[in-house]
């Protein structure tokens, strides 16, 4: 190969196995291997539930071999960082030949050099001139003529520029990467739970972490909606008003799908919940008799006439689109103890064992919980990612091809071409 | 109705695959064409069908959500794509099979390459009218997005030029050991598993990038190690490993043929295996 030509000097052997292609495959499978291990062990997990999944050997083996978050852990990075640096190797090692290469049009000393397919000689009357050029225009459209020393060279020459493809796709491959890296160290990324009519200044970054907004942000009303009751979720809507100084600044809609954008940060729609407000109030109906129960969430209260416990655990504002619900856990006197969600707009499931639980209010707020970020490295990555395009294009689907056709005069006077 | 539609073109498959193999066994040129009228055929009744769910379902999201004016309708049109749950991929993938084999194939899909590409779409097919609930359901929150459309369309084709590469690489390995003049030669099988493995490298390659692209707008994280995007990284590094093996180490023919065996490995657990043995953000599938 050229490229050997130009590196004439004696390559030192580390060189040599960081831009080996050896390299490069041995990489890539041990990544994969390493990418299985980390589909299969539960990642990010508290270390007890590795303790009883896997038993105290392996438990504490797997959390301190970092295997619990293994993509984070030298077992990935290292790899990682070998084919990165193999990567980088590669492309010093042949990008500017290949720069030079695609740069440098096919000229008609170069078309000389190219292996000969086939002779055609014309009878000396014939000036081949035109049956040339149309067969030329027709089998291989429009290209270029040159006269070199009393020779006509007729060129074309396509997918000159393949050899930049890898060259693209590995820089593509860098920049994504490098996106990452500057997303871990430049990036935020936190989470701000809000009650309906709620403002927050601040957002957590970890469990026990907070950083400033720089504004505040309210949600002025968080909406569930379903397809119709027991059907699935259509749509979480966080109605979100921003202020600055205590003034209103702008409004906006936040959905799943749909974030929004507001002082350098991007709020999305991660999760929500309802929270009761106050005791949720039943009707115990037994026989002709009723009774009122007022029941704090998580505070067992003892029923009327013997009947037992009962506990209210959770609330849900809107319970898979059958509106407000409670679920409750009911501790006979006798018996085995029942767990029961109890619905506001639907008493005909209020029933257990003998006793029926109307419910008569349960006051309830929603709340909304946004995953708030900044990603500078965003942009890196998708320029990674729209740079693999032409890169694959060219690398795979445009072959280069070169024709050249040489006309000359022999001594004959005749016109033979080659 | 459109079910049965569906049933109909497994059975037009099925009656392919066993066309292709006689024709095989039989030496007979004329049963090949037969068969492979009848594989155009199939394709031409499955993409009717695939156009009728789609039709379904819209009908279904326009009486949950009306759509007012053209940008809503065509916005509703393009988020009910028959792409959207475990039933609608596998009659996608079972479609993607024989349409991109008689794209890149063309005239080598015939024969055993033939029956095994009819047969997978059969088996596809099968399972998800016997195994799968086919009902139409409204699309969940998370799912509303134009990525929905170009990332699925992208990964399922990838997938499918994988699995034409596994065929070529199956009937490579058998070539080898039992040659039959009958069959593409060895040189023509290499060929065309690394045209279907370039093929799939470049659809998967979009499949992930889509889908980067929409986790970005959905979750606000690119990439978050979920075993679906694990296991396609996964996948990916092992046919970028087979590309370069080839293209830099000139590794041709048998090791080749199991590297591609070892790939489509990894994109059946992908499709498969991640949604039934690991729970992730792609779980809606099953």
């Amino acid at each position: 190969m050229s490229a050997t030509r130009i590196h004439a000097k004696p390559k030192s052997r580390l060189w040599k196995t960081l831009t080996s292609i050896r390299l490069t495959v041995f990489v890539l499978l041990i990544l994969a291997a390493v990418a299985v291990i980390g589909t299969v062990v539960p990642q990010g997990q508290p270390l007890n539930l590795y303790l009883k999944l896997y038993g105290q050997g392996w438990g504490e083996l797997l959390w301190g071999g970092g295997f619990t978050h293994v993509y984070f852990s030298p077992w990935f990075l290292m790899p990682l960082g070998l084919l990165t640096l193999n990567v980088c190797a590669c492309i010093v090692h042949g990008l500017p030949q290949a720069v030079k290469r695609s740069f440098r049009q096919l000229s008609g000393e170069a078309a000389l050099s190219l292996p000969e397919r086939g002779r055609v000689t014309w009878p000396a009357d014939v000036d081949p001139h035109a049956a040339i050029t149309t067969v030329w225009r027709r089998e291989l459209g429009p290209g270029r003529r040159e006269t070199l020393g009393g020779q006509e060279i007729y060129l074309k020459e396509q997918g000159r520029f393949r050899p930049l493809g890898p060259y693209l796709i590995h820089i593509a491959l860098l920049l994504i990467l490098a996106g990452g890296v500057i997303g871990k160290f430049w990036g935020v990324e936190g989470q701000v739970a809000l009650d309906q009519g709620g403002v927050a200044s601040t957002f957590h970054t970890g469990p026990k972490t907070t950083k400033p907004l720089h504004f505040q942000v309210r949600l002025d009303k968080f909406q569930v909606a379903y397809y119709g009751p027991g059907s699935m979720p259509k749509e979480f809507r966080s109605d979100l008003t921003f202020l600055k100084n205590g003034q209103q600044v702008s409004r906006a809609t936040c959905r799943v799908n749909e974030p929004v954008n507001f002082g350098g940060l991007t709020f999305y729609q991660a999760s929500y919940g309802s929270e009761a407000t106050g005791p949720v109030i039943l009707k115990m109906l037994q026989g002709k008799q009723s009774e009122d129960l007022e029941l704090p969430l998580w505070r067992p209260v003892e029923l009327p006439g013997g009947w037992g416990k009962m506990i209210a655990m959770r609330v849900d504002g809107n319970f898979q689109g059958y509106g407000p619900a409670v679920l409750l856990a009911y501790k006979p006197s006798q018996g085995k103890p029942q767990v029961f969600w109890a619905l506001k707009n639907h008493p005909e499931f209020g029933e257990q064992a003998g006793l029926r639980f109307l419910v008569e209010s349960i006051p309830f707020a929603y709340y909304s919980v946004l995953q708030v970020r900044r990603d500078p490295g965003v942009w890196w990555v998708y320029t990674g990612f729209l740079m693999f395009l032409p890169g694959l294009y060219l690398a795979f689907f445009r072959p280069t091809e070169r024709w050249a056709l040489v006309l000359t005069k022999t001594a004959q006077g005749k016109w033979e071409a080659r | 109705m459109i079910s049965q539609l569906f049933g109909a073109v497994m059975l037009i498959y099925l009656l392919v695959a066993i066309c292709f193999l006689v024709a095989e066994l039989w030496a007979s040129p004329r049963l090949q064409d037969v068969g492979r009228a009848m594989l155009w055929l199939g394709l031409g009744v499955h993409t009717a069908a695939l156009i009728g769910r789609w039709v379904d379902n819209y009908q279904v999201a326009a009486l949950h959500t009306p759509a007012a004016g053209l940008g809503a309708t065509l916005r509703l049109i393009v988020l009910h794509a028959p792409l959207a749950n475990f039933y609608e991929s596998l009659i996608f993938f079972a479609w993607c099979l024989p349409a991109l084999g008689l794209l890149a194939f063309r005239r080598h899909l015939r024969g055993y390459l033939g029956a095994l590409i009819a047969l997978l779409s059969t088996l596809l097919l099968a399972y998800a009218s016997f195994g799968v609930d086919s009902r139409i359901k409204p699309l969940m929150p998370a799912l509303k997005s134009n990525w929905l459309l170009v990332h699925v369309v992208t990964a399922f084709l990838g997938y499918a030029a994988f699995a034409l590469a596994f065929g070529s690489a199956i009937l490579y390995l058998i070539q080898e050991r039992r040659p039959r003049p009958s069959l593409p030669s060895l040189p023509v099988l290499d060929g065309l598993i690394y045209r279907t493995t370039v093929l799939g490298f470049l659809l998967l390659t979009l499949g992930i990038i889509t889908g980067a692209v929409w986790a970005e707008t959905a979750w606000g994280r690119y990439w978050s190690w979920d075993p679906k995007e694990t296991w396609s990284l996964i996948t990916w590094f092992i046919y970028a490993a087979l590309l370069h093996a080839r293209l830099l180490k000139g590794w041709h023919g048998r090791r080749i043929a199991w590297l591609a065996v070892l790939g489509f490995m990894a994109v059946l657990f992908t499709y498969f295996g991640v949604s039934f043995l690991l729970s992730g953000m792609h779980s809606y599938l099953t």
